[in-house]
């Protein structure tokens, strides 16, 4: 039973009830209504508990402002905490219920804290739980806060919604779809713009939307020229018009963010496939900013009981969704907008008891307050609301006249207050806009952005509803310019129009109270006028300090209904102007977005891109584990039935050594190059020649960082004269290539050099150990002997696969020490050419290995790696390649390699270790002569790579140790620290295996 | 690789929500070349040319065809020439060694890329979920290309009409491509056919 109702008006759809849930108890409203409007409704006030206090709260306004009316929403994985009750659209199935209190909130334990409230004023906590002074104590106080601190509670699943995305372009994006902005969006259409125009509700005509009351608009009711203008914007073809999407963010280059809620306002079911909500990324040449203003409240004590609320939010909940939010109001108001309002509320049959206004009889001379006073409203001019009367109600309030004197007490359910509005300036502050403090109209409005956005309507300072239509079209039509001009130069912001006659607003902020009583400003976060004071006295006086030591405007709500009393009373606190204390920085989101609308489909195992080969399909069904290389994936082993991954890489290492493996190596980074001058630039990045390099030959190169440091190394090839393939690392592919477009772009363009990245291109696999040479030979059409393709040869071939013969490219290089040659292919015949290899290996004990076994073979071998070797920190000398620096000739890094550190003796040099007595070689060890010493222990060196070593029968480790090719055959300690180990450690050369090479030359 | 709801997977149907607002398909590549050289050089143009069948454009985004054979702008010096069946350069290395004499290079890039078609009335909106480009028919015309981004992923885009784009990512990513787009496309419905050649 909807007791409170009205029997007609509204724009909620009476023939359509909707069922809903509130703490519990089953009510009933109409579609269109919010929470807010269905629970008054009922008569409902009491909706939460405050942060801090736990003092009781209700509904305070009608929108996106909403301060108190906090709710968690929904169960299970869809639960959301901190919904505005006065924006969430009531549909069947919706289930609400207050937070922030235990066990309800009707009785809530949390409101001991409004009993010692004089003990935790704003910034308590930088005073208190200093005691006792040990981690052991903070730890323990800050379990307890952490569950007294925050609102509602968080899901814990995953969310199971969709998320769409959507890039969109625009000549002229209007921020609001009131009058002003729906009159600026048919302005700019009508030149022929392309217009995106979004308002955060579900309808268009802003706080405009009213009943027959209201100021018609060129000479039509207002709601029928509403619903023309969305009729033609509609019906154009370049207009797009997004209801229930909030603009939330301007950011560089005219792109503003907003979020489209596509679903939250529909029952279960919901369409299938339907996004929750979706991101628009809207980049428009030029923006109207029509987002309106919020209205004020008056700090008096105990404004914050039930029952008390905006004066515009009064009158929206009458008009526009036909509830009577009570019986019995007093109007503490101190603007003549107000009387207009006060008039609305007592033709919906609401008893206006007092309206209380702290003017003068001379500044009360307007026709609104005439026509209020004609009508018999009871007005208390120069007077002053001392205090509210109620607990979980407001029940009355105490008047007096300003010079003080005896107080009369009127009774009352409903407390409507109006100290003024605000604009909503917040996307135009982020636009890099000034605002200006307008006296007249008491309010911070526009003043001047670098950026290509306008004002218009209530967000630029006109309150006049006579005038928002107009001051739209202007809005709109300077717009437009703005988009066509060639080059935009900045926008300056028409003063807001201004209706002739109309008195300048004599700004309330607060009222005189007693000691300790509680004249809120910031209802979401408890903070109140003695606070602003308390922050001024501790010195923290700025309006950027004023907000962190109070946490004012620091809630849900950022402070739209706070932030301007806030400051005004720090102005009145320091003796100063509004102006000079200024307000903060405004930062997006403007209301809160939703986690999930920004990474949209890039969730789970989406998150990041994934990059495959040609044969990962292959390696899945052979059950490989995968490690992520960059942005590929990789086989670490083929673990076998019963086989851990360990047991995996080191059979197939073992089996590389005795008979043959075979290696995905398509990863690796692959560059070509043409061109005249190609030899000529790989002599200038490269560390040792490549113009001496024969056609259809190899050589391992080394590149340098400017600084002299090795950068990548790799092998290349000469496929003709004019025509290389250079070989990368993995993870440095994409840096090499942008190395060599700088270097061909910025540094030396004259040269004539072409290079493209075939990574992708060609697929890759290595065959590795002493039957390579069978396998290869039962493959391609070369003579694979010794002779005919030796070290180091590279040629062009056809492979034998089940996709017929296929042209590939055979290089004889080792990476595992064995013989061993690489077999490219077009990658749309990789996987074809890697099944051939599989079976023709086959009859030699083939079997595929890894990334570990790969790495312990390397190991093994001696060959750095880049990463773990080759940090950013070593030269080509430490690493034992500085034979490989070609002393006549200059490379990228060549110069400053001869700076005196780089080249002193004691340098970190790449050096071989044997862990002794079959111990573990500890994880990210460091080497020291006596782990024993008192620290600090001087460190010599540090592991790089380490593995289990089948060939040598232990753990083994390359290190880089100070002076270390001069120590082979010393014993040191490895040590980790961190894990309490400590092993000894031989020192010897890095190769473990076949130094001399003679199984690669085979 | 497909989702709980087959969004996703590459077997010819409908998914998504109900209706058809695009159409989704594999588009084969026969054969790629990346040419590269200075388009102000009149050998490299006409060796270009004869060699590859198209002459370089310099117009930024602009595109030549014949036939079946599309020849898109990269760079200011970098060219992709694409076909659904291998027709033309039937000795890639006699034609590379004509462009370096001229002054350019030829390189073999026919297995870099994977192509993916979308066409139908959503198309575009497909396209937008994606990609930061102003995808209007006035912005983007038919018969030229761009480079951009889909999602998190490097895209070259070919328009063929209002309705009917060409999406060209690198090979490794031929999965992620393919399912970002199924993502998008199933809010308004989308329909997977059979793999075809591309066809500029």
């Amino acid at each position: 039973m909807q007791k409170f109702r009205l029997a007609t008006g509204g724009d909620i759809d009476r023939g359509h009830p909707v069922r809903f849930e509130f703490n519990g108890a089953p009510l009933e409203g109409y579609r269109g209504d919010t929470l807010a409007s269905a629970l008054l409704a009922h008569g409902r006030h009491l909706v939460g508990r405050s942060f801090k206090h736990h003092r009781p709260r209700g509904i305070f306004s009608a929108g996106a402002e909403e301060p108190s009316a906090l709710v968690q929403i929904a169960r299970g994985a869809r639960t959301e905490p901190n919904a505005r009750a006065t924006v969430v659209e009531v549909h069947d199935g919706l289930v609400a219920r207050s937070q922030n209190c235990w066990p309800s909130v009707r009785f809530d334990l949390g409101a001991i804290n409004n009993v010692v409230s004089r003990l935790i004023p704003a910034g308590f906590y930088y005073k208190t739980f200093m005691w006792p002074p040990t981690p052991a104590a903070w730890l323990r106080y800050e379990h307890w806060i952490r569950r007294a601190a925050g609102m509602g509670r968080s899901a814990t699943s995953a969310d199971p919604d969709r998320y769409d995305q959507r890039f969109a372009h625009c000549d002229v994006l209007v921020v609001g779809g009131g009058v002003a902005g729906l009159a600026a969006a048919r302005a700019a259409a009508g030149g022929g713009a392309r217009v995106i125009v979004c308002d955060e509700t579900p309808r268009w005509g802003g706080l405009a939307r009213r009943g027959a009351s209201s100021v018609p608009i060129d000479g039509a009711p207002r709601g029928d020229w509403i619903d023309t203008c969305v009729d033609d914007l509609a019906g154009a073809a370049d207009v797009t018009m997004l209801s229930r999407s909030t603009a939330f963010g301007y950011y560089d280059g005219n792109l503003v963010g907003a979020v489209e809620r596509v679903t939250h306002h529909l029952a279960a079911p919901l369409p299938p496939f339907a996004p929750r909500e979706r991101l628009w990324l809207i980049r428009a040449k030029a923006v109207v900013l029509a987002s309106g203003a919020h209205e004020r409240g008056i700090a008096y004590p105990d404004n914050d009981r039930p029952g008390t609320m905006l004066l515009s939010a009064a009158r929206t909940y009458v008009e526009r969704f036909g509830v009577r939010p009570g019986t019995r109001a007093v109007v503490f108001a101190n603007h003549d907008g107000a009387y207009d309002d006060a008039l609305a509320l007592r033709d919906a049959g609401i008893e206006i008891a007092a309206v209380v206004d702290p003017r003068d009889d001379a500044a009360m001379a307007g026709v609104d307050v005439r026509r209020a006073r004609d009508a018999g409203l009871p007005v208390h001019a120069r007077s002053l609301v001392l205090r509210a009367h109620g607990g979980h109600r407001v029940h009355a309030v105490d008047v007096a006249a300003r010079e003080g004197g005896k107080s009369q007490r009127i009774d009352c359910d409903l407390v409507c207050v109006a100290g003024g509005w605000s604009p909503a300036v917040h996307l135009f502050s982020q636009a890099r806009g000034t605002l200006r403090y307008d006296e007249a109209i008491a309010a911070f409005v526009p003043d001047a952005s670098p950026l290509p956005i306008v004002a218009a309507g209530a967000a630029n300072g006109c309150f006049d509803d006579a005038l928002l239509a107009a001051d739209g079209t202007a809005a709109g039509e300077a717009a437009l310019a703005l988009a066509r001009a060639a080059s935009p130069s900045p926008a300056a912001v028409a003063r807001p129009p201004r209706a002739p006659g109309a008195a300048p607003v004599e700004p309330l902020w607060t009222v005189p109270a007693p000691y300790g009583a509680k004249r809120f400003v910031d209802l979401q976060n408890d903070v109140t006028v003695d606070d602003v004071a308390l922050a001024k006295r501790e010195g923290y006086q700025s309006v950027e300090h004023l907000k962190r030591y109070t946490t004012l405007g620091m809630g849900t709500d950022q402070g739209k209904t706070s932030n301007v009393p806030g400051l005004a009373l720090m102005a009145a606190e320091l003796g100063t102007t509004i102006p000079a204390v200024g307000t903060t920085t405004f930062r997006p989101p403007y209301t809160p977005v939703t986690m999930g609308a920004f990474p949209g489909a890039h969730t789970g195992p989406h998150v990041e891109p994934v990059r495959r080969s040609a044969m990962h399909a292959w390696h899945a069904s052979q059950g490989a584990r995968f490690v992520n290389a960059g942005l590929w994936k990789r086989p670490h082993s083929y673990p076998r039935t019963g086989e851990s991954e360990d047991d995996a890489a080191r059979r197939e290492a073992i089996n590389v050594r005795r008979n043959v493996g075979v290696v995905d190596v398509s990863t690796l980074g692959k560059i070509e190059l043409q061109g005249r001058d190609a030899a000529a630039f790989l002599n200038r990045v490269y560390i040792n020649r490549f113009d001496s390099l024969a056609v259809g030959r190899c050589r391992y190169g080394v590149m340098l960082r400017d600084d002299g440091m090795v950068m990548d190394d790799g092998t290349t090839s000469r496929l003709a004269d004019t025509h290389f393939l250079v070989t990368t690392t993995t993870v440095n592919a994409v840096r090499v290539m942008q190395h060599f477009e700088y270097l061909l772009q910025v540094a030396w363009p004259t040269l004539e050099v072409y290079a493209t990245s075939v990574t992708e291109q060609w697929s890759a696999a290595a065959i590795s150990g002493p039957r390579a040479r069978d396998v290869v030979a039962a493959l391609v059409d070369l003579d694979v002997s010794n002779a005919a393709f030796p070290f180091l040869a590279v040629g062009a071939c056809r492979v034998r696969t089940a996709d017929g013969e296929v042209r590939g490219r055979l290089f004889r290089m080792s990476y595992s020490g064995e013989l061993a040659y690489e077999l490219h292919v077009p990658t749309v015949h990789g996987l074809a050419a890697w099944e051939a290899i599989i079976a023709a290996g086959a009859p030699f004990g083939l079997m595929p290995y890894g990334t570990e076994a790969m790495s312990t073979l390397r190991i093994e071998k001696g060959h750095v790696v880049v990463g773990a070797e080759a940090d950013g920190r070593t030269t080509a000398d430490d690493l034992g390649l500085g034979k490989l620096v070609n002393a006549g000739k200059w490379c990228v890094g060549k110069p400053l390699l001869g700076r005196p550190a780089l080249v002193a003796d004691d340098r970190w040099q790449l050096v071989g270790l044997t862990a002794q007595h079959g111990a573990v070689m500890p994880r990210g060890g460091k080497l020291v002569a006596d782990p024993d010493r008192a620290p600090p222990i001087p460190m010599q060196g540090h592991i790089t790579s380490w593995c289990e070593s089948p060939h040598v029968g232990a753990w083994i480790g390359l290190a880089l140790l100070a002076g270390g090719r001069a120590r082979h055959g010393e014993t040191l300690w490895a040590v980790s620290p961190l894990a309490d180990q400590r092993v000894r450690v031989t020192v010897g050369p890095p190769a473990f295996i076949d130094p001399e090479g003679t199984r690669l030359r085979g | 690789m497909a989702d709980i709801d087959g969004i996703g997977s590459t077997r010819p149907g409908h998914y998504g929500a109900q209706g058809t607002g695009v159409v989704l398909a594999r588009a084969t590549i026969g054969a790629a070349w990346n040419v590269q050289g200075d388009p102000r050089h009149a050998p490299f143009v006409a060796a270009a040319e004869r060699q590859v069948g198209l002459a370089p454009v310099a117009q930024p985004n602009a595109c030549a065809r014949r036939e079946g054979l599309l020849l898109l702008w990269l760079g200011p010096r970098s060219w992709l020439a694409i076909e659904g069946e291998r027709t033309a350069l039937t000795d890639a290395d006699v034609a590379r060694d004509a462009l370096n004499a001229a002054g350019g290079a030829l390189f073999d890039v026919s297995s870099s890329r994977v192509a993916f078609t979308l066409r139908g009335a959503k198309a575009a909106d497909v396209l937008a979920s994606g990609c930061p480009l102003d995808v209007d028919v006035r912005a983007f015309a038919p018969g030229t290309c761009a480079q951009s981004v889909f999602g998190h992923l490097n895209a070259l885009i070919y328009r063929h009409d209002p309705a009917t784009f060409t999406l060209m990512v690198a090979t490794s990513f031929a999965a992620d491509a393919w399912h970002a787009l199924s993502v998008a496309a199933a809010v308004d419905g989308y329909d997977v056919v059979p793999a075809t050649p591309f066809r500029p």
